[in-house]
């Protein structure tokens, strides 16, 4: 058993983020994470980050953007320091080393991006999660900042209603450890591997967001998943906003425009949950191919593309086999962003475990409420990364955490332990195969859970579910070693997706209204009567399901922010 | 997965699997029959074998878009990333037309060979032991400084300086086709040198002669055998060798010529300037000093008895047209070779 001030689980940028904070400030800091902190899916972000640096900018245009955005189920007061404290985070990854773009001044670049009235989007390139990520791993190197590099989450620890640990696997030697920690904070992104076409890094599996849940932490906001209009037909890989940015179109198997019947204003460029709800109207009326439309960049002339989409262009030919100069690209909406997770108050804490925090994509501060801005997501990494950190520095010297938990483990190792054994013993006669139940499930929430649901669509989603638990049940593994067990690893993996897909679409059925993301054709208009509250998700310990509650939307009185019809 | 069910070609992929049993590597090829189509890459591949046929093959993943290094592995002879490597590209000779230039490894028709990356231990199948890698990388203090060398100004070119460098995933291609490491075991490496050159180069940084001075030592910029191999094996356009010889410049400016890499280099150039051709048993004792020179003496007295060593006294071994060697030289003078990166030069998304 190996002892910290705090433990982080998760190396992305949150959770690196919220390890500076600690390790500055002279606590015994530790960072767990499944795989190299370089390889987290920060890395892929492209875009940029969002802050009002430029003088003739205001953070409070930045955050009633961020407000409307979300469709008003956003936490006012989470939103405010979002915005408000975005600048001095953006300078703070500079002062570390950050290479930002430059404007030919010196000052930080900054692009516009979709759904907010100023460009106040900061990039290195298109690369900004990778130049961003690196520098916080610099940061944790200088410092000294402890990190269990590849260790896979088994357990989270609790002792007299308090996180005080986790039990971790060493992953190159299969074995167990218990990680004491006065606080424990989540950092582990988001579940988008739960459906079928999604942008995400294969590692995006929500464990720590599951855990939680199992440990008796709340999770919230689970029906908003958001789908990017343009991934890949085949892979998913992301084709950026950017590209209808520079003028692509989006046309049907009949090879014409449709958005003009959808967004007679924005065409192309409204905002993501409008395009994407387009493209899947024209596809169900007929006008798609192979479950798919196109982006069509012809228009624009050889020269353009090689000499701006040049990337762009490799993609297509990779992973379609397109050239987009000749044909058009298939494309559909890909899963791209889960914008629930652990439910916190404004500083990262659970609402529902003392000294268990979480940040980032796991966490639902809920600064994106519906629908996330592209670019706030990097910046709600470094912004409730510090705040959270800060908070755990807090808790740990000021407040309860000041007593160390007492849990020495050894029970939870045990006990998971015996888990790991059982699973290698099932036998693969009468068993089922994990890839048939994750193909399965995916296929499933994709076909009924995605950009368009309703209630008929939900109920075979809740199958899926039933089906995939019993599978689960009967999963057998081919490798029975413990070093380097990456089936075990899958494996369990899945079995969070599982339950991250059983609340998912138990909210989604819940919440009869459309708002943001979640779209239910039975019940199409916004009820802001019956719906401006979270939806939380429990895990029923006893029967192993999810129910769910309610949680109000905190709101700050500021008469700008009073929901209105969100138009583009 | 991305295969098709429909599709009904298949390849051989031929995978070096290996266990470890009482600190001993057991490593043996096993060969599995996968279907492909024009978009199948080779992790697909991996991937649809775990998947269907055995759950036990083992290697690492994750963004499958060539942005977080986690996959990258020998295939057909070379170190790639599996994510961004087509299977239709390695196949009826389409390797050789696609990597112009190079001498393409092509064994059987119809057959991919992937295994462990090299110059790194092999902890289970396609899986190998980073830590001495990123050790490497630890080792040459990756993280901007204080220092009396920094500059609070930044300017646009700040970032043109460090965006080719900054591309790096540390996904250990270069590291593994590295032919220094393979004489060298202590050696950075190109990935830890490439990450020490964007440093150097970035104006926030406090200690950058502090930094050359180090880097000039054992181990450092001078034994890189500049064969090239890190160029062609980067999957993301780093050139890591660019940035050593970068590096090699820069502390050479910098005054930092007491290592014998360095003093080579200025004896080279001596050379060439003042007789047009190579005086190597000069060379030597420039390089290594008298008492060094003495101790290659036995390595002389055997190129001697072979007829290897040329007259060191070249009064009559001046090339023809030394006057425009010289005037390279003197061109050179005038107009001095910024070492820095150009913004023009700097890789996609510079500025």
């Amino acid at each position: 058993m190996a002892k910290h001030d705090i433990v982080i689980i998760g190396a992305g940028l949150a959770g690196l983020r919220a390890a500076f904070e600690g390790v500055t400030a002279g606590l015994n800091t530790a960072v767990v994470s499944k795989i190299h902190p370089l390889r987290s899916h920060s890395c892929a972000a492209q875009g940029g980050v969002n802050a009002a640096i430029n003088p003739k900018d205001d953070w409070h245009d930045h955050a009633y953007d961020t407000v409307k955005g979300a469709d008003f189920v956003g936490d006012q007061d989470s939103i405010d320091l979002l915005c408000s404290e975005a600048p001095q985070a953006v300078l703070d990854l500079d002062k570390m080393g950050c290479p930002f773009s430059r404007e030919e001044d010196g000052t930080i670049a900054q692009r516009a991006f979709g759904g907010q009235n100023f460009a106040r989007t900061a990039y290195a390139a298109d690369r900004t999660g990778h130049a961003m990520l690196h520098t916080l791993w610099e940061q944790a190197i200088k410092y000294g900042v402890k990190v269990y590099d590849e260790y896979f989450l088994m357990e989270l620890t609790t002792d007299a209603g308090r996180a005080s640990g986790a039990v971790v696997m060493d992953i190159r030697s299969g074995k167990l450890e218990h990680l004491q920690a006065k606080a424990v904070c989540i950092a582990t992104g988001g579940y988008g591997r739960l459906f079928a076409a999604n942008t995400n890094a294969m590692t995006n599996t929500g464990d720590g967001i599951a855990h939680a849940m199992r440990a008796g932490a709340p999770a919230a906001d689970l029906e908003f998943v958001q789908f990017h209009p343009t991934g890949l037909l085949r892979s998913g890989i992301l084709i950026s906003e950017g590209v209808r940015g520079e003028g692509a179109y989006l046309i049907g198997a009949d090879g014409q425009r449709f958005m003009q019947k959808y967004a007679p204003n924005k065409l192309e460029l409204a905002s993501r949950d409008v395009v994407s709800r387009s493209m899947v109207t024209e596809i169900n009326s007929g006008n798609g191919n192979n479950g798919g439309v196109f982006l069509d960049v012809r228009h624009l002339g050889r020269n353009l593309i090689l000499e701006r989409l040049p990337q762009i262009r490799q993609l297509a030919m990779d992973f379609e086999g397109v050239d987009p100069i000749d044909e058009p690209i298939p494309v559909r909406p890909t899963c791209h962003y889960t914008m629930g997770g652990i439910r916190t108050d404004k500083w990262g804490q659970s609402i529902g475990l003392k000294g268990l925090f979480a940040a980032g994509e796991s966490a639902c501060v809920s600064v994106h409420g519906a629908n996330r801005l592209g670019a706030n997501s990097l910046l709600e990494t470094i912004v409730f990364g510090k705040i959270t950190g800060k908070d755990m520095v807090d808790f740990i010297k000021n407040r309860e955490g000041r007593d160390g938990a007492a849990t020495d483990g050894s029970h939870a190792v045990a006990k998971v332990s015996a888990r790991i054994a059982a699973l290698k013993a099932r036998p693969r006669d009468g068993g089922v195969r994990q890839n048939d139940i994750r193909q399965t499930l995916m296929d499933e929430m994709q076909e009924n859970c995605a950009v368009f649901r309703d209630e008929a669509r939900l109920g075979k989603a809740w199958d899926a579910i039933t089906t995939a638990k019993a599978g689960v049940a009967k999963l057998y593994v081919d490798d029975k070693s413990d070093a380097f067990n990456t089936d075990v690893i899958t494996a369990l993996e899945l079995e969070n997706l599982v339950l991250l897909g059983e609340a998912t679409v138990a909210t989604a059925i819940e919440r009869t209204e459309s708002r943001g993301a979640h779209s239910r054709t039975d019940f199409p208009t916004r009820d802001d009567e019956k719906w401006m509250t979270h939806i939380t998700s429990h895990f029923d310990k006893a029967t192993g399901n999810v129910t769910l509650g309610r949680d109000p939307v905190r709101t700050t009185g500021n008469p700008q922010y009073a929901p209105a019809e969100r138009k583009y | 997965m991305s295969i098709p069910q429909t599709t009904k070609q298949t390849v051989t992929l031929r995978v070096l699997r290996g266990t470890v049993t009482g600190g001993k590597l057991v490593q043996r090829t096993q060969d599995f029959q996968v279907p492909y189509d024009i978009t199948t890459t080779v992790l697909h591949a991996l991937e649809w074998v775990k998947a269907e046929l055995d759950g036990s093959l083992t290697f690492r993943r994750s963004c499958r878009a060539s942005i977080c290094g986690s996959c990258a592995m020998v295939v057909n002879g070379r170190s790639r990333l599996a994510c961004k490597t087509k299977v239709t590209d390695l196949l009826g000779g389409n390797e050789a037309k696609n990597i112009a230039g190079s001498v393409a490894m092509i064994g059987e028709a119809n057959v991919i060979e992937v295994g462990p990356q090299r110059n790194q231990p092999v902890l289970k199948d396609l899986v190998v032991d980073i830590e001495p890698f990123y050790n490497k990388v630890k080792k040459i203090l990756p993280y901007v400084q204080d220092g009396a060398e920094k500059q609070e100004h930044v300017t646009k070119d700040s970032f043109a300086q460090v965006n080719m460098v900054s591309n790096c995933i540390m996904c250990g291609a270069c590291y593994s086709d590295c032919t220094a490491l393979v004489e060298n075991p202590d050696f950075f490496g190109p990935a830890a040198l490439a990450k020490a050159y964007r440093f150097v180069a970035d104006p926030r940084e406090g200690n950058k002669t502090a930094r050359l001075k180090e880097l000039s030592e054992k181990n450092g910029v001078w034994d890189c055998t500049r064969c090239g191999m890190c160029i062609d094996a980067c999957p993301k356009g780093v050139a890591p060798m660019e940035a050593i010889v970068k590096l090699r410049s820069l502390a050479m400016e910098a005054g930092i010529t007491h290592t014998e890499g360095a003093k080579h280099a200025m004896a080279f150039k001596g050379d060439i300037a003042t007789w047009g051709v190579l005086n190597e048993p000069f060379m030597l004792l420039k390089t290594k000093g008298i008492m060094g020179a003495i101790g290659q003496l036995p390595n002389a007295l055997n190129l001697a008895k072979v007829g290897k060593i040329p007259n060191p006294f070249p009064f009559d071994h001046k090339v023809e047209g030394l006057h425009e060697v010289k005037a390279i030289y003197a061109e050179l003078k005038k107009n001095p070779l910024d070492v820095k990166t150009k913004a023009a030069d700097s890789g996609p998304g510079a500025g």
